[in-house]
């Protein structure tokens, strides 16, 4: 006993003398008694601390040195294979192909693309070298085409060259710009407005600059593919109201403040995201009304904008209501004035928070002047002449004096929309979804009484409808109108990658640019093609 | 599309007829204007200038080559050229928009050497305590900033420290971004929470557009045929392309832009961020796996986030860990599941934006080979300004493009456009044109947008005049609405990297002769190559720290404290020659490495780039920012050997 001992006297020594160099040079350190002391005291106080720290400090030195890349080696899922496994897996693995071959029907539908030779307007001219009556461009307010614009383009061309050669925050930013901004502003009545270069990229980028992960956004379930990106960008938490149904948005939003007080959660910033003018139906939201939720309100009057109104300023100017009640006014330049881009007019915070967190704005090129100055102009244009509104309105009338009343068509859009959809009306026995009862726009569509549940964006009772065969039917009415020498369209929807199957209609978009007369003749042979291709499919 | 013959007929929408001889002609009574001008300069007398007013840019003559519409008299090189041209130089740009350089020898040809390994960018560290003094100023700044609130990082940036240099950023401008830009002269009394105009207006040199070939012209033949377009077409097509707006010049541009880049088949989006945002989702899914540069753009990380697909990321342009990576993730598969992949995409940029560097495409193609993953080259600012025919990085590493599979790129940068284009194989591009978001939703092109891309276009490709038959009329091609119209008559000109032929174009569009035989988009890459090579190197001889390849026109020069990255700003601006450049830091770059950020343009002249370096050398003697270790040259010294230091096959 005393042996080992004594042998392990030398170890203790050298032990001691090196913990009495170690100690004498730590107090040398400045500052280091305060350490020492710190230590001592609370170690003292509180023992279990000492360890705790210790125990943090290993941590904080683990974490320190760990990758920073995620699903790293050391994942519960992780099989190591060693390299020449590796190479066989290597090997042996086949992609998919990068782009599926298209089906003979998507070939068909690619064929189908009308290609206009020359500009497009009310009576543009065809690949085939035929004219035909349009009416399914744009071009509400009959600006396409339009001298002065033209001339006004030109000029700016000489003076600004074409492209603005770099996005807004790096000198993209040019006075022609700035001045469209001021004009659409004081076209609406907002303090301010931002433009964006493409108008499909306006909303999807105005809905994640403001709405972040754990915000609230209450939304229709008919919205566009547009802000349906835009949600889901914004990654926030969102819940659904039947299409253009008020009495839903109300239950919604009721469910939600019980289900608020209930779990004593704080306020989180709420929005409300709807459509003026529906881009996949023309049904009308009812504004008065739902700015009486205290909600931010997200509108998208891509539609509605440059088409209804005295004087084409949308939904605000028809319903009388301020625009500066809309926090964030979405439009479309390309649509509502026949030019490109889309903007979004609110105050002056809502629109300098998007020049900075708008993705689409900040990485993207400014708009060339030339169009710019051309959207300008349309908005002087309009100003000045609301003729152009009284004759659009006026046209639109005769179209649905014509259409409405036709067996085999229904119509779920507003009488005022200058897009009108064309649904395919089928009688019960042929078909599988007898009398779906139109998406009536001022009807509440709950005939169960069952609310539909607000986490999911497909109603409950889903419209039941045979998609492939519409969509095959409204394209031979669409050819049959075409070999009659009326231009329309099918709404070329993305099926699948929509979030609710949408009913294909085709899409009537009618301008002030074409007379009455005219009209009522195109009108007449869409009614006399429907008759044709849908009535034989009737007997 | 018609070659101006001698005696052109005259059309309505030209003002005059622009044959060489009345161009010469006319020149010369320009030169001898600026010359008078020149010489009363020198001689201290005042000579008026005459006064051209505003408005008349309409009928702003293409001649006056010289004066244009501002009044400027001063003798600072950017409305008149410094060294007054000679009667046997033509030029029929305007100077301020397209500098005259008329010295062969300020030429150069971007290209890779063949077989040399591409050499990864050695990136320099600046001394210690340049980076500690970064760290302090920024700990500085955000210690008052938190003074005054206490938030979530991002918006307290933007609010309390990007304020502080927001009178750096976007700066309201007016004009041509040419050469030289016109700013709105404006000022702050709020601390920069607003700005009032002033109603002044600065002429700079413009280093700060992306109009990398100098094509953003007021004046010339682009401008000519986008005039004639807009009087044809109005200035919008009005509908999605899906629907009724697929124009004519909609199909003879796409076919154009895939012989451009060697592609079978193209398709055009009107907005550039929106082509990779509203296409790559149709591209991979749920299932696939997207593995993206770390510096990638915003758009691509948009795209991919919409399309569902996981995401890996590669240390930027490293290939090692890439090819550890591809590894990794084709053993282990699908995450949990360890189901194979159903396709892996490599999204990378050809040129990146803020880095100046170019991606290792040799490289990449090697580990294609092995690991048959479908690539995504993103050449938003390398088509048009690198390769020695302009066709962007393939061409500059002389690959063949087809080997890539999806080409994207934009049009706002080298071709004075807006928008961009995909280009792939036939299959890929019907199959995005039926299931991408662009074709059935976003807005088709503008045909004035359109046309000054095929103008640009085919004025850096020349054209190869095909006589027009009666069945060769571009209305007959459009019969197959889905043929491309190729004429199959001149093999030469469709081979790659070819010519293009007159049938693709319009028949509308005139172009002159020094279009069509190529000359002028050659003058433009050769004289935007030097330039690249000149200020990449010049600036590292200076003792300047900066990122990039040698041939990149973006030029990135690291200031590293925010601080001085905002002096530079408008120590440039109001020098006695403003130049205009754009300066970068956080979040767009990582939080040490602010930036100024130099784009160079074809129309920038020697001196330009010269009078560039003299600014760059007295800031940055006076901000301490010649960091970088190596041989240095003298200012003067660089000037002079310009030609030799841009044909050095080495800079060390």
């Amino acid at each position: 006993m005393s042996a080992t001992t004594s042998s392990l006297e030398p170890l203790f020594t050298i032990l001691s003398y090196s913990y009495a160099t170690l100690e004498t040079n730590f107090y040398k350190l400045p500052g280091s008694s305060v350490v020492a002391r710190y230590v001592k005291s609370s170690h003292q106080n509180d023992p279990g601390r000492t360890l705790l720290e210790v125990f943090l400090i290993i941590f904080a030195i683990r974490t320190l040195l760990q990758s920073r890349t995620r699903a790293d080696n050391s994942g519960k899922h992780f099989i190591s294979f060693d390299e020449k496994e590796i190479d066989e897996l290597v090997d042996e693995w086949t992609p998919e192909p990068l782009a599926a071959e298209l089906s003979p029907k998507e070939q068909a539908e690619l064929a189908s693309i009308p290609v206009i030779v020359g500009p497009t307007g009310p009576k543009p001219k065809l690949s085939n070298g035929k004219t035909v009556l349009n009416l399914a461009s744009y071009n509400f307010t009959g600006l396409a085409g339009n001298e002065d614009i033209k001339q006004s383009g030109v000029e700016t061309l000489r003076k600004y060259g074409l492209g603005s050669c770099g996005p807004p925050g790096f000198y993209g930013n040019q006075d022609v710009h700035i001045q469209l901004e001021k004009d659409i502003a004081d076209f609406l009545g907002t303090e301010s407005a931002i433009l964006y270069s493409q108008a499909f990229s306006t909303i999807s980028s105005v809905i994640p600059a403001f709405c972040k992960r754990g915000d609230l956004i209450v939304a229709d379930r008919g919205v566009n593919f547009s802000i349906q990106k835009g949600l889901q960008i914004s990654r926030c938490t969102v819940r659904w109201y039947d299409h253009n149904d008020l009495n839903s948005l109300e239950q919604v939003l009721e469910a939600i403040e019980k289900e608020r007080q209930k779990k004593r959660s704080p306020l989180t910033r709420r929005f409300i995201v709807t459509e003026g003018i529906f881009d996949h139906d023309g049904a009308m939201s009812d504004l008065p009304k739902l700015l009486k939720f205290k909600y931010r309100l997200i509108l998208d009057e891509s539609i509605s904008f440059g088409s209804v109104g005295r004087t084409g300023r949308g939904l605000t100017e028809l319903y009388n209501v301020p625009a500066d009640q809309v926090d964030m006014l979405v439009g479309s330049v390309a649509n509502g004035l026949a030019s490109a881009g889309g903007f979004c007019a609110g105050t002056n915070i809502v629109v300098n928070h998007q020049r900075i967190n708008g993705t689409s704005f900040v990485f993207s090129a400014a708009m060339p002047a030339l169009l710019t100055v051309a959207a300008s102009e349309g908005i002087s244009i309009l100003r000045n002449t609301p003729s152009i509104l009284s004759t659009l309105q006026e046209n639109i009338r005769a179209v649905r004096v014509i259409l409405d009343r036709v067996d085999c068509i229904s119509i779920p859009s507003h009488p005022a929309s200058a897009t009108i959809h064309l649904h395919v009306k089928l009688p019960s026995p042929m078909h599988l979804s007898p009398r779906v009862p139109p998406p009536s726009p001022s009807l509440s569509s709950s005939s169960s009484g069952k609310p539909s549940n607000p986490l999911s964006p497909t109603p409950r009772e889903a419209p039941q409808f045979d998609a492939e065969l519409e969509e095959k039917l409204l394209q031979d009415v669409v050819e049959e109108a075409l070999a009659q020498g009326v231009l329309i369209t099918r709404a070329k929807r993305l099926r699948g990658q929509e979030l609710n199957d949408i009913r294909p209609s085709i899409r009537l978009a009618i301008s002030a640019a074409l007379n009455k007369k005219d009209c009522e003749k195109a009108a007449n042979v869409v009614k006399a093609a429907f008759v044709k291709i849908v009535g034989r499919q009737r007997r | 599309m018609a070659i101006n013959p001698a005696s052109p007929t005259p059309s309505m929408f030209r003002k005059k007829p622009s044959s060489a001889m009345s161009t010469a002609a006319s020149y010369l009574s320009a030169v001898s204007k600026a010359d008078a001008r020149a010489r009363g300069l020198n001689g201290g007398s005042t000579t008026s200038t005459p006064a051209l007013s505003l408005s008349s840019s309409v009928t702003s003559s293409s001649e006056d080559t010289v004066l244009h519409e501002d009044i400027g008299d001063s003798a600072d090189g950017l409305y008149y050229p410094s060294v007054p041209p000679t009667s046997e130089q033509v030029f029929t740009t305007v100077h301020t928009e397209f500098g005259h350089c008329a010295n062969e020898s300020y030429r150069y040809t971007s290209r890779h050497t063949p077989g040399e390994p591409v050499k990864g960018v050695v990136e320099q560290d600046p001394p210690y305590y340049i980076l500690i003094t970064t760290y302090v100023s920024y700990l500085l700044v955000i210690c008052i900033g938190h003074l005054r609130d206490f938030i979530d990082f991002d918006s307290f940036y933007t609010r309390r420290l990007k304020s502080r240099i927001d009178d750096c950023f976007s700066h309201p401008v007016t004009g041509v971004p040419g050469r030289t830009i016109l700013l709105l002269d404006r000022y702050s009394t709020d601390h920069n929470v607003t700005f009032q105009p002033t109603g002044t207006r600065t002429r700079g040199l413009n280093i700060s557009s992306y109009n990398y070939l100098g094509f953003a012209q007021g004046d010339g033949p682009c401008a000519d045929a986008v005039e004639e377009s807009v009087a044809r077409y109005g200035v919008s097509a009005c509908s999605t392309r899906r629907e009724v707006g697929t124009l004519d010049l909609h199909l003879q541009a796409e076919a154009l832009v895939a012989r451009f880049m060697g592609m079978e088949s193209a398709l055009i989006s009107s907005m550039g961020f929106a082509t990779n945002s509203t296409i790559i989702p149709a591209l991979v899914s749920k299932g696939c796996l997207v593995i993206s540069d770390e510096f990638n753009h915003a758009s691509i990380r948009y795209g991919v986030r919409l399309s569902g697909a996981n995401v890996r990321m590669f240390k930027h342009n490293n290939m090692q860990a890439l090819e550890s990576l591809l590894r990794e993730v084709i053993s282990q598969g699908q995450p949990k599941t360890h189901r194979p992949w159903k396709k892996i995409l490599i999204i990378v940029e050809g040129l990146y934006s803020m880095e100046g560097t170019l991606v290792n495409l040799p490289a990449l193609l090697e580990l294609k080979k092995k690991y048959k993953f479908y690539l995504f080259v993103d050449e938003a600012h390398s088509v048009g300004a690198m390769g020695p025919h302009g066709r962007g990085v393939a061409d500059y590493f002389d690959v063949n493009p087809r080997s890539i599979d999806i080409l994207m790129g934009t049009f706002t940068k080298s071709f004075g456009a807006a928008g961009g284009y995909i280009a792939g194989n036939k299959a890929l591009i019907e199959r995005l044109r039926i299931s991408s978001h662009y074709s059935a939703y976003t807005e088709a092109m503008a045909p004035p947008v359109l046309t000054q891309v095929m103008a640009s276009m085919a004025s850096i490709m020349g054209v190869t005049i095909i006589p027009e038959t009666k069945n060769s009329s571009s209305l007959s091609l459009l019969h197959s609405s889905n043929a491309i119209p190729v004429p199959v008559t001149n093999l030469e000109a469709t081979a790659y990297p070819g010519t293009a032929p007159s049938t693709a174009l319009p028949n509308w569009v005139s172009l002159p002769p020094s279009l069509c035989d190529g000359s002028d988009g050659r003058m433009r890459l050769r004289r935007l190559a030097f330039n690249s090579r000149y200020l990449n190197r010049a600036l590292r001889k200076l003792g300047f720290i900066t990122y990039g390849h040698d041939d990149s026109p973006v030029v990135p020069l690291l200031v590293f404290h925010p601080g001085k990255m905002a002096v530079f700003s408008r120590m440039m601006r109001t020098r006695a020659i403003p130049i205009v450049i754009v300066v970068v830091a956080y979040p767009a770059t990582p939080l040490v490495t602010s930036r100024v950020r130099f784009c160079l343009s074809a129309s920038h002249t020697k001196e330009d780039i010269d009078l560039v370096l003299k600014a760059c050398d007295e800031i940055g003697e006076l901000l301490d920012l010649k960091q970088a270790v190596g041989e240095r040259w003298p200012l003067e010294e660089i000037t002079k050997r310009a030609v030799e230091l841009v044909s050095m096959k080495e800079c060390p």
